[in-house]
């Protein structure tokens, strides 16, 4: 299960990468999406999952789709000038950056944890859990985000209705 | 159950499940073909003509034009299949099967009668059995996959009324999504689970306990919601006949196009279902307490069937609204209603402790 999902996903990403149609390439991220919500779900958090269909596939990939179709630009630009320093520079920071992921996933406890069985697993996560950790133990961030979301919104509706 | 598990050398939990799976794929499918005959005899019965009444059995056994879904798809079986010139091929064929595939799914959740025990062993009524973790999350995320067939159909022809179709309907669906998603969290809130067994538990035998009763502002709010999202009349943006020829499947002909309408029919079953489920008391018999196995999905079909009845009435009893009143509609009215509604009951439940 994991090998298909895993698959599905990297597959999702590289098609995304190398898809020359701007439309493919969305509904290539979308079967990455899918992949990485059936991850959440062997990861025993299927509330993880529905909200990232839900949030993910169902609601950002879609008005991505959208706009691409609205602006109707199907061929790909062409870049007018290459720069060989920013491919270098690009793949030298997503070379550290992928080092320091795979450094922080070794090191985290959660992997540790992946090695207990039996009657130690934790329990599947549940809707319940997920609000009393919002709203007991991560009060502050969750008010945060919910104002630097809510300030974006106000921004976008200020920005493309000027004449309000 | 244990009797027919062992005649084909199963245990009895594959065989239920393979039961499961037939019952209810089998049972959607086929409802859906029956609907679409419904929708035709409804039609004409609201419109005072007689509709298709002369598809026979054989040429001879003519039950009121039952086998007209058969012969229809017989018919489309044999049609001549094109893919326009300049259509994208690839996407242009896997757009019907990424519309049917979301809407088959979305019944997977719903309890469509009582559990039961057999031989010391307790059988679920539903394809994901209660305590999934993903509960009515998993309609809601499988409904906000349907925006893509409709989407992928509409690109792919390459054709402006197609597309034009396309975009309509999936900004529809974008923005009714927020409305009922809102009016479902206020159930979740008042019943305390997020299951379908605990939503339909929750709401016990009575029909004044029923969701519909206790909340009928976000009823009303769901119910409006459902149409925009399986893109039915009042609110079919996705086809509009008489604005862009049939919007997204004007290219799609043959076995394409009825796999793309029965999708449809398949989101007006899990639509229905969902109505019946969160607000009617799903498989609950009125003044039952325990109602027999049989019963409870008796119950349960007539409750979602009356609802894929009201779909059909309202198809062909209201004109299609224009596109600013359903967004006007959408952001102005459903949202705050919904708002208001989700504010109320957090209120009363304050209040109540």
């Amino acid at each position: 299960m994991f090998i298909t999902f895993a698959l599905i996903t990297l597959l999702g990403a590289l098609g995304m990468l190398l898809q020359k149609n701007v439309v493919v390439a969305g509904l290539c991220m979308v079967a990455a999406f899918f992949g990485v919500a059936g991850l959440f779900v062997l990861l025993a958090n299927p509330v993880a999952a529905a909200l990232q269909i839900i949030v993910y596939t169902g609601a950002i990939m879609v008005l991505v789709l959208f706009v691409i179709m609205m602006l109707n630009s199907h061929e790909e630009e062409k870049a007018q000038v290459s720069h060989p320093v920013q491919r270098w520079l690009s793949v030298t920071l997503i070379a550290a950056l992928a080092f320091g992921a795979v450094k922080l996933v070794l090191g985290s406890k959660g992997l540790t944890a992946l090695a207990v069985t039996g009657a130690e697993m934790p329990q599947a996560m549940t809707l319940q859990k997920i609000g009393t950790t919002l709203f007991a133990d991560h009060l502050l961030g969750f008010e945060v985000a919910g104002l630097v979301l809510l300030a974006a919104m106000i921004g976008a509706v200020a920005l493309t209705k000027r004449n309000l | 159950m244990d009797k027919l598990a062992s005649l084909l050398h199963t245990t009895p939990a594959i065989a239920w499940m393979v039961a499961k799976l037939v019952i209810v794929f089998g049972g959607v499918f086929s409802l859906a073909a029956l609907w679409t005959w419904v929708e035709r005899r409804g039609s004409a019965m609201i419109q005072d003509r007689i509709g298709p009444n002369r598809a026979a059995l054989f040429g001879k056994i003519k039950i009121i034009g039952l086998a007209q879904p058969l012969a229809d798809g017989i018919k489309f079986f044999f049609k001549e299949d094109l893919v326009p010139h300049d259509a994208n091929k690839a996407l242009f064929w896997l757009a019907p099967f990424l519309a049917l595939v979301p809407a088959l799914m979305g019944f997977a959740v719903i309890p469509f009668g009582r559990s039961f025990m057999s031989g010391g062993q307790e059988y679920h009524m539903a394809l994901l059995d209660p305590g999934n973790g993903m509960g009515l999350l998993y309609p809601l995320a499988i409904g906000g996959m349907a925006v893509y067939g409709v989407l992928v159909a509409a690109w792919s022809s390459n054709n402006k009324w197609s597309i034009l179709g396309g975009m309509r309907a999936s900004a529809a669906m974008v923005s009714y999504e927020i409305g009922m998603s809102l009016a479902v969290v206020t159930i979740f809130m008042t019943a305390g689970g997020y299951d379908p067994s605990e939503v339909i538990n929750a709401q016990g035998h009575l029909p004044w306990a029923w969701n519909v009763v206790r909340q009928p502002l976000g009823f009303i709010v769901f119910f409006t919601c459902m149409f925009a999202e399986t893109n039915r009349l009042p609110f079919d943006f996705a086809e509009g006949e008489s604005e862009i020829v049939a919007g997204f499947n004007t290219e799609y002909g043959s076995m394409k196009f009825s796999l793309l309408a029965l999708a449809e029919y398949c989101h007006l079953m899990t639509a229905s279902a969902l109505m019946a489920t969160l607000y009617f008391g799903g498989w609950q018999v009125p003044f039952v307490q325990n109602p027999a196995v049989m019963l409870s999905v008796l119950s349960f079909l007539v409750k979602m069937l009356f609802f894929a009845w009201v779909f059909v009435w309202i198809r062909w009893t209201l004109p299609r609204f224009r596109y600013d009143q359903l967004m006007h509609l959408g952001w102005k009215v459903m949202l705050p209603l919904s708002m208001a509604n989700l504010v109320f009951h957090a209120w009363r439940m304050s209040q109540g402790h």
